[in-house]
């Protein structure tokens, strides 16, 4: 055996461990769901214990379920407006200005990245309270107060709550990774860009930006993958309500396997979210071009 | 540091464990505070009874969680060995399943069989004749409504004999007392109560008052389903029942424990359980004198009649694949007893589904459920069939009733929704 | 925070605007708090609103005296520090393999692991259930020839899969796996190589290499690492939900979320007062680690 087999085979010893535990737990049952997406499979009546095969039907009446669009359309408004721009803007916004010398920079830094501990049925308990409808919820206490009429918040706007609410809690994760990300760029090449007669607007365009894109594209692929995922705190928040304006896709699964206790229909909507979120990832390396 | 608690964690575990060594264990899922605490007041007896030991399993609450957790445990062979069906509707589809273990036997020789109210062992019956659930509770559904702010305005408290006299009461209500004059439930976050406790005291008065065929079929599309469907629409369309808590989580929260207490919603329907949990001695907001305070009407038909609804009261079954179903059958049994019943219907305020329990001093304190236990001795008591499919029905309903509250839809809409829904879950043969 | 400031004067004027922004982002971060503090210390909270009256402490005090608040923590903190440990020494193992291969497979590898994560957890409950009781039936068989029938139980509430301490620790590790092993695996990449190439000078194996030179080197990734999945298993309740049933297990989450319906009307200020105490740890992780993030990630992805 050469050295360099040796060293490969160490390297695969190494990640044994992992390719172990994420196979059995993580991969294992995507590709189970994958099985139960092709039986009519449920968790009440006769096919709950002697599921059939039935071929591609589920997929079939997938895309002719109304619903299933609607939680693909209302999760894509919920990355975008969530993940894509509400949280990148402001985490960019909040790291760029931190950087400044400002004298409550520590007390800013902490109560941004708070809404980030919060765990996700508390998150879902705190924002029932901020946004009830009614003159003495919180949000509209506070609005009240400048003269605002109340709103009622969740059923009048829902998609826009649960953006907001999403965006709260990960300014943070941008916030930090777009920190790092600024703080690898030399300073010297932005103070060199600045004598020769930058404008900061501009230094930030054409010198920091380029050199921050890879942590870019590392915290948009994985922003978008955890929110495409996120399930707990919409349940608490809203279970997908009213009507179903905030039933994003992990929502809309969780209704066809638990409410309507089809498990294969369920499968198959999860399939096909896989197979999207494989397209999304090919589109952000192909336009970031980034390589890992 | 972390090893020794750890290690003093298992040594109390183990210690717990040891003192009942020698007994088996059956394990009974329960929710609810009440519900355990009634639960617990006769599991000792059981215990000695037949030398087991009994492990209380506390499962959540609210109710799609309870039933996400138990399906996924019953399907994968895994769930406790007795627990609840959260309403009648869905014992149906559970039994076709296999979840259940057949009772018929056991039943029909246990001794609390023969005092049995008769609708609940009908309720109990599948259509294959066998029973799959215990008929220890019953809820019995009503209209109730303050007779003092009635009496105050100058408004009948006579029964209202159609829909349509009960729907003229509820308008003089908002425009004598400007309150809200009816509330049926309805919507999604009421879960299966939009069923159980609104849309099913509608459908037995109407022209079609049963969704179960006879070959096992749903009848949807019935001219009745679009009534009740109607009957909601005439009471959000003329502000008489309160909308917005509907839309928002534990809906029942503010109509039934704020605004009726404080005379804001005048009548709504209602379980007996009323008269001890909501407004009763159990309420956190009670309503002082609430027996002389509430009064209830029973449900008027579309054109006549008058019925009071019972259902089972989330009926106990026996897991069908627990490791020990005999002794689980017997130890099921005894939650039939006149004791777990009266123990039920103290802590619940709901209603023994056998007779002798009427002759319990314990039950006999508990005034305002007298009178409704001897009504359903007598026979009074109007009840939905059930069949496979229902828990899809309750869940239609929800959401079509939804879609009323949010003004989205009328009764042909609402209904199509229904219909929709239920032909998506369990097929387009099932419905008709 | 040790990046070069720029050295060209800024005109006061921009601070001001920095510290509007800033001002107005950290109002929103903070704002919903508002409520949850004071209804934590309100002995008749309702979901809206209102100053505390009468102030109380006997929301917390409940938690540990009327409910099984102490359990609930001991067992959130056995899980969820027990599957942040495994994620540390898997990820802190992956990510240096994966870091320093240049196999075929790395990349297929690392998109999979990634993109599988967007599967959302409904979707694999009913799988997982199926997967851990297979395993935790033969785990079952393997701990009843070794011990006595008494202490099955109390052995199974440990290492059992379904209602036991490990098969919830394996399904959080697993799943904060995957954003661990990308941590480490990029802040490997920021690591030159050199430092391990004296040590091979030495001859040193891989094992030491690992051990004396990368490990130490490692720490500010491993502890950005650990905080993320310590942070999101900690809040999740779904897994917990469904896979611990037995009353000597349940965690945070579950006392918060049983909390809920489980009497008709919801105690405000007891769940605000667990939701206080349930958000601590993680906000104090937070803290602590705070200081590695700018080292970890200012790699970003490197071909």
């Amino acid at each position: 055996m050469t050295y360099h087999q040796r060293t490969a085979r160490q390297l695969q010893l190494l990640l044994l461990p992992c390719v172990l535990l994420v196979g059995a737990l993580v991969v294992y049952p995507a590709l189970y769901s994958i099985y139960l997406s092709l039986t009519n499979a449920s968790l009440v009546g006769v096919a709950a214990t002697h599921p059939r095969f039935v071929g591609t039907r589920n997929y079939v009446r997938l895309f002719a379920d109304g619903g299933f669009w609607n939680s693909l359309a209302v999760t894509f408004w919920f990355v975008l407006g969530s993940a894509v721009i509400g949280q990148f803007v402001l985490g960019l916004a909040a790291a760029v200005l931190l950087r400044r010398p400002l004298r409550f920079k520590h007390l800013i830094n902490s109560i941004i990245l708070l809404p980030n501990a919060v765990p996700e049925v508390v998150a879902g308990f705190i924002w029932i309270s901020m946004l009830a409808g009614g003159d003495h919820a919180t949000l509209n206490r506070l609005l009240g107060a400048l003269g605002i009429p109340p709103v009622r918040w969740l059923q009048d706007f829902p998609l826009a709550m649960i953006i907001v609410v999403n965006t709260w809690r990960g300014i943070a994760s941008a916030m930090i990774l777009m920190t790092a990300g600024l703080s690898a760029v030399p300073g010297e090449i932005r103070e060199a860009a600045r004598i020769d007669g930058a404008s900061p607007r501009q230094v930030f365009r054409f010198i920091t930006l380029p050199l921050i894109m890879p942590t870019i594209f590392l915290y948009m692929l994985v922003s978008t993958v955890t929110t495409i995922s996120i399930f707990g705190f919409i349940y608490a928040l809203t279970r997908g309500g009213p009507g179903n304006a905030t039933e994003i896709i992990g929502i809309y699964i969780y209704n066809q396997s638990f409410t309507a206790f089809q498990l294969g229909y369920g499968s198959a909507v999860a399939v096909v979210t896989l197979i999207l979120s494989l397209a999304i990832g090919l589109v952000y390396v192909r336009a970031l071009k980034v390589e890992v | 540091m972390f090893n020794g608690r750890i290690l003093a964690g298992i040594s109390v575990a183990v210690a717990l464990a040891i003192g009942s060594a020698q007994a088996k264990t059956i394990r009974i899922a329960e929710h609810r505070q009440a519900r355990i605490d009634a639960l617990k007041t006769v599991v000792p007896d059981i215990e000695k009874k037949y030398n087991v030991h009994i492990e209380v399993v506390e499962y959540p609450a609210p109710e799609k969680d309870y039933l996400t957790k138990l399906l996924t445990e019953l399907r994968a062979g895994n769930a406790p060995d007795i627990f609840t069906a959260p309403h009648g509707q869905d014992v149906a589809d559970m039994a076709a399943a296999g979840y259940l273990a057949p009772l018929t036997a056991e039943l029909k020789a246990w001794d609390g069989y023969a005092q049995s109210v008769d609708a609940a062992k009908a309720m109990a019956t599948g259509k294959d004749g066998q029973m799959y659930v215990l008929p220890a509770m019953l809820n019995v559904q009503q209209i109730y409504y303050r007779r003092d702010i009635l009496e105050k305005a100058g408004i009948s408290t006579a029964q209202p004999k159609t829909w349509a006299e009960l729907l003229d009461r509820a308008k003089e209500i908002k425009a004598k007392t400007g309150a809200y004059g009816l509330l049926f439930p309805a919507g999604v976050t009421w879960g299966g109560g939009s069923f159980t406790e609104g849309f099913r005291l509608l459908i037995v008065g109407t022209s079609t008052p049963q969704i179960a065929n006879d070959d096992g079929t749903l009848n949807l599309t019935s001219p009745g389903i679009k009534d009740a469907f109607g009957f909601y629409a005439d009471l959000i369309n003329n502000d008489l029942m309160p909308i917005q808590p509907l839309l928002e989580p534990e809906p029942w929260v503010l109509p039934k424990y704020q605004m009726f207490p404080a005379g804001k919603l005048v009548a709504t329907t209602s379980g007996s359980w009323c008269y001890i949990y909501d407004w009763g001695p159990e309420s956190k907001n009670p309503i002082p004198n609430v027996t002389e305070v509430v009064g209830s009407w029973e449900v008027p038909g579309k054109q006549g009649g008058q019925y009071v609804l019972v259902d089972l009261e989330s009926p106990w079954a026996v897991n069908s694949k627990s490791p020990d179903v005999g002794l689980a059958k017997k130890v099921m049994l005894e939650l039939g007893s006149v004791k777990a019943d009266v123990a039920y219907a103290q802590n619940l305020g709901n209603i023994p589904g056998r007779t002798d329990a009427a002759a319990d001093p314990d039950f006999q304190k508990l005034k305002p459920l007298v009178p409704i236990l001897a009504a359903l001795k007598n026979g009074t008591g109007t009840y939905l069939k059930t069949a496979e499919g229902f828990s899809a029905v309750a869940e239609g309903v929800a959401r079509a009733t939804e879609a009323q509250l949010r003004k989205k839809t009328d009764a042909a809409g609402a209904q199509k929704i229904l219909v929709d829904y239920v032909k998506e879950v369990v097929g387009d043969e099932a419905v008709k | 925070m040790n990046e070069t400031e720029p050295v060209v004067p800024r005109p006061r004027g921009r601070d001001a605007v920095a510290y509007a922004i800033l001002s107005l982002i950290s109002i929103y971060c903070a704002i919903p708090f508002v409520w949850l503090v004071l209804a934590s210390f309100d002995a008749n909270a309702a979901l809206f609103l209102r100053w505390p009256s009468p102030w109380t402490l006997n929301n917390y005090i409940g938690i540990f005296v009327r409910e099984g608040g102490a359990r609930w923590f001991f067992n959130s903190f056995v899980v969820v520090g027990a599957a942040t440990i495994i994620v540390l020494v898997f990820s802190g193992f992956g990510g240096y393999a994966l870091s320093r291969t240049n196999a075929w497979w790395k990349r297929p590898f690392l998109y999979t692991i990634i993109l599988v994560r967007v599967v959302p957890p409904p979707a694999l409950v009913v799988p997982l259930y199926s997967i851990l009781l297979t395993a935790n039936n033969a785990v079952a068989s393997f701990v009843r020839s070794l011990l006595a029938p008494e202490l099955m139980r109390p052995a199974m509430l440990v290492v059992g899969l379904i209602d036991g301490y490990l098969g919830l620790i394996l399904v959080f590790a697993a799943m904060q796996l995957p954003l661990a092993l990308w941590i480490m695996k990029t802040y490997f990449d920021t690591i030159p190589y050199d430092y391990e190439e004296a040590a091979l000078v030495d001859g040193a194996s891989l094992f030491q290499r690992l051990r004396l030179v990368l490990a130490p080197l490692a720490l500010p990734g491993l502890g950005a690492a650990g905080i993320f999945a310590f942070i999101s298993a900690w809040g999740d309740f779904l897994m917990p939900l469904i896979f611990l049933s037995s009353s000597e297990l349940q965690m945070l989450p579950l006392g918060l979320f049983r909390a809920f319906l489980r009497v008709q009307q919801i105690d405000y200020g007891f769940l605000s007062a667990l939701a206080i105490l349930y958000m601590l740890p993680a906000v104090i992780a937070f803290g602590f680690a705070r200081r590695y993030f700018v080292q970890t990630f200012s790699g970003g992805v490197k071909a």
